[in-house]
């Protein structure tokens, strides 16, 4: 058996203000009477909340965990957080839970409070969610799988390409509803 | 902090409730007080608006906490975040005018509270896969003894899809299962790794219940989905989205 350590999600995690986005902005009741206010940045925000995930850069990922792998023999001894290597390890089981919460965390920053300055403890507010890193951005976190250290070929061109989504990274226009 | 909205009159709208419930003391959008507005039985919750609405965190939050405060006193109908009536005379003519089916709409959610429950793809599941699946292993293996861009490319597709496929598998087990419990279900957007995001409309006193399965399925399949529940929530799903215009 794979030894999941405890630190994997196996309890549901209490849904944030991330997880409803989509609810406030998409749902509830308009009337035609009414006016909606344009909201500038939205659009820009649900295409990147379903940009398509599937790109190279996943599956060298993938791959180079998988190629760590005991394959003859102790793939059953490993935790599966080791074979991601480093500290990463222990966030890699919840990195799926949280990835839509991450990726839209920094878009929600950058869209949400496009003037930053203007109010402080905004940002404050942003961070306080618990499973953001406290201080930084750790934009590759925003995937699945963490970067294994090691890794070489090419890799800084393609963060750079991860750092700045939206992009045109999506191959495929979102699924629109 | 709003006293600089521009159009006069303009009101951001929060929901509707009967009338007779209490004004929210929570700040809404923009820092600004709450106050009700009443008409032929029913009310609206209505602030002036920020003198431009964005959709910051904070003003989310706020239409949220609104929405949430009248929500416990009795049935809602969530407006959608941004949006604003001209004029209150524009806003008490609707009441006036749609009153039967803005009632009906309330008695429909009344004593019930929405839950959100998004799943996505743990990518950590591979390597059970790679032990269980025999051409996965196979593919690896080749990969291992020829690697090279292309191979690995191809590896690490076969797995993303796996993994992927498997975690829809469990979205869908994790739907059946949770769906009998609500009123009713609304399905949100998918992505590559969202694979779940369903909200459920359940009896307040379903709530518990309700949260228990969830745990229950977050601990079957915790190794290639993972949940998260959301709520309770005002019935932002089960409201009818536009309700025909009033015929004036």
């Amino acid at each position: 058996m794979i030894t999941y350590d405890d630190e994997i999600v196996c309890a549901p995690r209490a849904g944030t203000l991330y997880d409803v986005l989509e609810l406030i902005l998409d749902r509830g009741m308009v009337i035609d009477v009414f006016v909606r206010v344009s909201l500038v940045g939205i659009e820009i925000l649900k295409v990147d909340a379903r940009i398509v995930v599937a790109s190279v850069d996943t599956y060298l990922r993938f791959a180079e965990a998988c190629n760590r792998l005991d394959l003859e023999h102790d793939v059953r001894s490993k935790t599966v957080p080791e074979l991601f290597g480093g500290g990463a390890a222990k966030t890699v089981a919840k990195a799926g839970a949280r990835r839509t919460a991450r990726s839209l965390t920094s878009k929600v920053r950058d869209i949400l409070t496009p003037e930053e300055s203007e109010e402080p403890e905004e940002s404050e507010e942003l961070e306080e969610e618990p499973r953001r890193a406290r201080g930084t951005r750790e934009p590759e976190r925003k995937r699945p799988l963490r970067r294994p250290p090691e890794e070489g070929r090419g890799g800084t061109g393609r963060r750079r390409d991860d750092d700045e989504r939206p992009r045109p990274r999506s191959r495929r226009p979102a699924r629109e509803d | 902090m709003t006293d600089t909205a521009t159009t006069q009159g303009t009101l951001y709208v929060y929901g509707i409730a009967h009338a007779g419930v209490r004004a929210p003391r929570t700040p809404g959008v923009g820092g600004a007080q709450v106050r009700l507005l009443t008409e032929s039985g029913l009310c609206a919750a209505v602030s002036d608006p920020p003198e431009q609405v964005r959709a910051r965190r904070r003003d989310l939050t706020a239409h949220q906490a609104v929405l949430g405060e009248l929500t416990a006193q009795g049935p809602v109908l969530p407006m959608r975040f941004a949006v604003v009536s001209p004029d209150p005379a524009t806003l008490r003519a609707q009441l006036r005018a749609d009153q039967g089916r803005l009632s009906a709409q309330l008695d429909r959610v009344r004593g019930c509270v929405e839950m959100n429950v998004k799943g996505s793809v743990v990518s950590g599941f591979f390597a059970d896969l790679v032990r269980r699946d025999e051409k996965l292993r196979d593919l690896a293996r080749r990969t291992r003894r020829r690697p090279d861009y292309e191979a690995n490319v191809r590896l690490g597709e076969a797995l993303a899809r796996s993994v992927r496929r498997e975690a829809r598998r469990a979205a869908q087990e994790v739907l059946s299962r949770l769906a009998p419990l609500a009123v009713r279900t609304a399905q949100g957007p998918l992505d590559d790794e969202l694979v779940l995001s369903a909200s459920f409309l359940l009896r307040s006193a379903d709530e518990e219940r309700f949260r228990q399965a969830a745990a229950a399925q977050a601990r079957g399949f915790g190794d290639r989905l993972a949940l998260s529940v959301t709520g309770p929530l005002p019935c932002y799903s089960f409201v009818e989205t536009r309700p025909a215009p009033a015929g004036r």
